[in-house]
């Protein structure tokens, strides 16, 4: 269609009536992309998994840093919600100590089978036994829970009836004498304690002190993270001195974030009071979103849910935090890291690289006496120190992978540039008085594509990899943040017990590695300027 | 050629001490000292300890006695491990590290240059989509859960070999092929991909195509025109994949229990164990210069297209 449409537009340049149109490479290459099924399919994931990655705090999900404790290695369901999954955790221990103690009785098959189970480690078949068996006795009347066992059960589905959590979003402030309303976060400091005080009914410079004190403690704190092992008076002196650089604003703004804090605080337990009572009374229905009224002058928006009545797809983590959120969170981490990682990566390494190969001589000894001193030392030696001297976070991570790893982007490009150098096209363009940047950049380096860009596709699982294996050491991404190794490396030591945790963020990083690879290489297979009609 | 050779040979030395020189400096501006971790030590004992180990000088003065001892062969003593030095230490379990890569090395280059090789010979077959399929999953699924989960199918489960140990324990040879096959997973991975690519660029040049009309067997084409030259990226990763399979068998030494040197190196880079980590990076640099040192070597046999001026 598009064809036809060309040729009325274009001119037949020769006898056969044959037209000839222009063709670029990227246009071409598009054009290959397109008939590679998997490359395309690849190309899709990655585009959707970037997405999600990019939107993920739009999206639906509990916060990937809230821990409920009582929700820790709750199993992955599509159907159950929290508080089933805890009472069945617990039914399990109990009908399985009843086994133990003899109250719950099983043909001697099933008991040896039982400990064949507990021999071999397989936990989780000996707990899906006994409470399969144990409803299914309990149902047919031949077994009950003792008294104490029938008590800690009641107590637990109470607790999973009544608890809720609270959330304050606003607080409002009406002034008795203008009646205007306020938010309250963005009121200024002096404001925001005169409240407080007001709230406890304390006096202000009392508490002002007592935050004062707080944010110098914070203070130290913070710098004792980062420089540990001062002396005390160093420790003093240099608290005086970050106190300084932080200035009367930013003190005051630590000041502000901590009595606002405090106040959330203190709301969230009157309005709990509040709820109990209307718990107890039967006329509360969740979920609750409404405004509250504090005192006289004091308003708050809370939103409150039922605690255990949320519903983990995917199954919590060590601290009850909930994975599919993470496994999300965690791949706007790894991606990132992937991507720009190796971006600059390759970046440096073509420059360099094709420097080294093309001038060849002193610069390229010099160069790659460089590279060789690199790969001497061990990156991990580098990213261990690098972490250690600047502190564990993503942005160190960032720096310290790249750093280390266009090394072998250079040396590739520079084997590929010095076979290419001696090459007609290269004299040609160099005859017509082609700069070497010009040489290089325009000719050489579109020539040794498709080695570089199936390397930088390489690279992006490599990195991913890479800050997986240091997050496996315990140097990579810090909790609460998350990327998929971590989550993966937390998991491997409880595997056998609670393998979704090793499974789903496992299966999560696979796809996306899979795709990432395919697609790199039907970019490969596209780009291929040597392959350019063969296909 | 020869005199590239014995430029090499004489480029590596200020190399190495430039290495030791730096590490020697990188490992000191990093805060916390060996010591750091004994909390509440009386000032005497502390000063009594540093002046064993010579911290208390300055820093150039400890750094030239490092350097003489270094070059008479001597790393010094371990702050942490007080039996033995730090030269016991590194080679008591160099060995050990380097026989498990050289293993994994193997397997990832039989398996992989075969899988490579066939897979772009058939390409867009099944037999390309099997072997790059296995190769995306080495690349896709990181080391340290291969490595369990072999151990849990092979070891705990059908108990077919030993869990964990080393030649000199137990069963001997077995023990040694679980963690060399894990190491050995993300490099065939590497390995495979490479030669794939290569190997396709390399059949559809014109040597080939005019060895075909001549009517070549597609055999005698593939294994006597084409390997060569599809060899040169694959030899040119061969210096780093065995840098990476050497402090990539950290996190094998570490589940299968191989008592090898990334142990040493993690448990003293927390330590800040100085003598021990600077002698770890030596050792690392010197293995890592001669197989970079061979691999260009192996390019220039392989390549006549490369000149060394």
């Amino acid at each position: 269609m598009n064809l036809s449409l060309r040729k009325s537009e274009e001119q037949a340049i020769n006898e056969f009536d044959q037209v000839v149109v222009g063709n670029s490479l990227t246009k071409d290459a598009w054009r290959r992309l397109k008939k590679n099924k998997m490359a395309v399919i690849g190309m899709i994931v990655v585009i959707i998994y970037s997405l999600l990655a990019a939107f993920a705090m739009f999206l639906p999900i509990y916060p990937y840093d809230q821990i409920i404790l009582d929700h820790r290695h709750l199993p992955p369901s599509l159907t159950k919600n929290a508080g089933t999954l805890m009472m069945d955790a617990r039914l399990k221990d109990l009908y399985f100590k009843a086994w133990k103690g003899g109250s719950l009785i099983v043909t001697d098959q099933q008991s040896a089978q039982i400990k064949e189970w507990i021999a071999l480690n397989e936990t989780n078949k000996v707990w899906d036994f006994c409470l399969a068996e144990g409803q299914r006795q309990q149902q047919a009347g031949t077994f009950t829970f003792s008294a104490a066992d029938q008590r800690t059960i009641d107590r637990l589905q109470e607790k999973i009836d009544t608890e809720f959590l609270i959330n304050v979003d606003k607080v409002f402030f009406t002034d008795p004498q203008t009646h205007k309303t306020h938010n309250l976060a963005k009121m200024s400091y002096e404001e925001v304690l005169k409240i407080y005080a007001d709230l406890l009914g304390m006096d202000v410079a009392i508490i002002q002190e007592q935050v004062q004190s707080e944010v110098e403690s914070q203070v130290l704190n913070n710098y004792k993270a980062t420089t540990p092992d001062l002396s005390a008076e160093e420790y003093a002196a240099n608290l005086v001195l970050e106190l300084q650089a932080l200035g009367e604003k930013g003190v005051s703004a630590i000041a502000k974030t901590n009595v606002l804090g405090k106040v959330k605080t203190n709301i969230t337990r009157t309005a709990e009071r509040e709820l109990k009572r209307e718990i107890s009374e039967g006329s509360a229905h969740f979920p609750i979103d409404r405004q509250i009224q504090i005192n006289s002058s004091i308003k708050a928006d809370i939103t409150a849910t039922k605690k255990h009545d949320r519903r983990y797809y995917l199954g919590t983590d060590y601290s009850g935090r909930d994975m599919l959120s993470r496994i999300i969170y965690g791949g706007q981490v790894s991606i990132a890291i992937g991507l720009i990682g190796s971006l600059t990566s390759v970046l440096i390494g073509i420059i360099l690289g094709s420097i080294a190969g093309y001038l060849g001589g002193k610069v390229d000894f010099i160069l790659m006496r460089i590279v060789d001193i690199m790969y001497g030392l061990p990156y991990m030696l580098l990213v261990i120190i690098f972490m250690a001297i600047f502190g564990r976070n993503i942005m160190n991570l960032f720096v310290a992978l790249a750093m280390v790893s266009w090394l072998t982007v250079a040396r590739m490009v520079r084997g590929q540039i010095m076979s290419l150098k001696n090459s007609e096209y290269v004299e040609a363009a160099r005859s017509m008085g082609a700069s070497t940047g010009r040489i290089i950049f325009r000719h050489m380096v579109p020539n040794s594509l498709s080695v570089i860009i199936v390397y930088s596709t390489l690279r992006v699982p490599a990195f991913i990899m890479q800050e997986s294996f240091l997050s496996f050491l315990g140097l990579g991404v810090q909790a609460p943040f998350a990327s998929w190794g971590s989550l993966v490396g937390d998991a491997v030591n409880g595997m056998t017990l609670y393998p979704w945790k090793l499974i789903f963020p496992a299966i999560a990083m696979t796809i996306f590695l899979f795709a990432m690879n395919f697609f790199g290489d039907g970019l490969r297979d596209a780009f291929d300027p040597q392959s350019k009609n063969q296909l | 050629m020869t005199k590239y050779i014995i430029n090499r040979i004489l480029g590596i030395i200020p190399t190495l001490l430039i290495i030791i020189t730096l590490s020697f400096f990188i490992v000191r501006i990093a805060p916390g000292g060996p010591f750091a971790t004994e909390r509440n030590m009386p000032e005497v004992i502390k000063r009594n300890i540093e002046a064993k180990y010579h911290l208390n000088e300055p820093l150039i003065q400890q750094y030239g006695r490092y350097m003489f001892n270094v070059l008479r062969g001597d790393l010094g003593p371990s702050f942490k491990y007080k039996d033995y030095d730090v030269n016991y230490y590194i080679f008591t379990s160099l060995p050990k590290s380097i026989v498990l890569g050289l293993w994994a090395m193997a397997i990832a280059l039989t398996f992989g240059m075969s899988a490579g090789i066939m897979a772009a010979v058939r390409q867009n077959s099944w037999v390309d989509y099997l072997s790059m399929g296995v190769a995306v999953i080495g690349i896709s699924i990181p080391l340290f859960v291969i490595a369990p989960v072999l151990q849990l199918f092979f070891a705990m489960k059908h108990k077919w070999l030993p869990t964990s140990g080393w030649y000199t324990t137990g069963e001997g040879w077995k023990s040694v092929i679980l963690p060399a096959v894990s190491l050995s997973f993300a490099y065939f991975a590497d390995i495979a991909r490479l030669t794939r690519s290569s190997m396709l660029e390399t059949l559809r040049s014109d040597y080939i195509r005019t060895a075909k009309a001549k009517g070549m067997k597609s055999s005698t084409i593939i294994f006597k025109h084409a390997m060569k030259g599809a060899m040169l990226p694959v030899v040119s990763y061969l210096g780093p994949a065995f840098a990476g399979i050497i402090t990539g068998s950290i996190v094998v030494e570490q589940i299968f229990r191989v008592p090898g040197l990334g142990k040493f190196f993690v448990q003293s880079s927390f330590n800040r164990d100085y003598t021990l980590i600077v002698g770890v990076v030596i050792v690392y640099s010197v293995i890592l210069i001669i197989m970079n040192f061979i691999v260009d070597l192996v390019y220039a046999q392989l390549d006549p297209r490369i000149t060394y001026k």
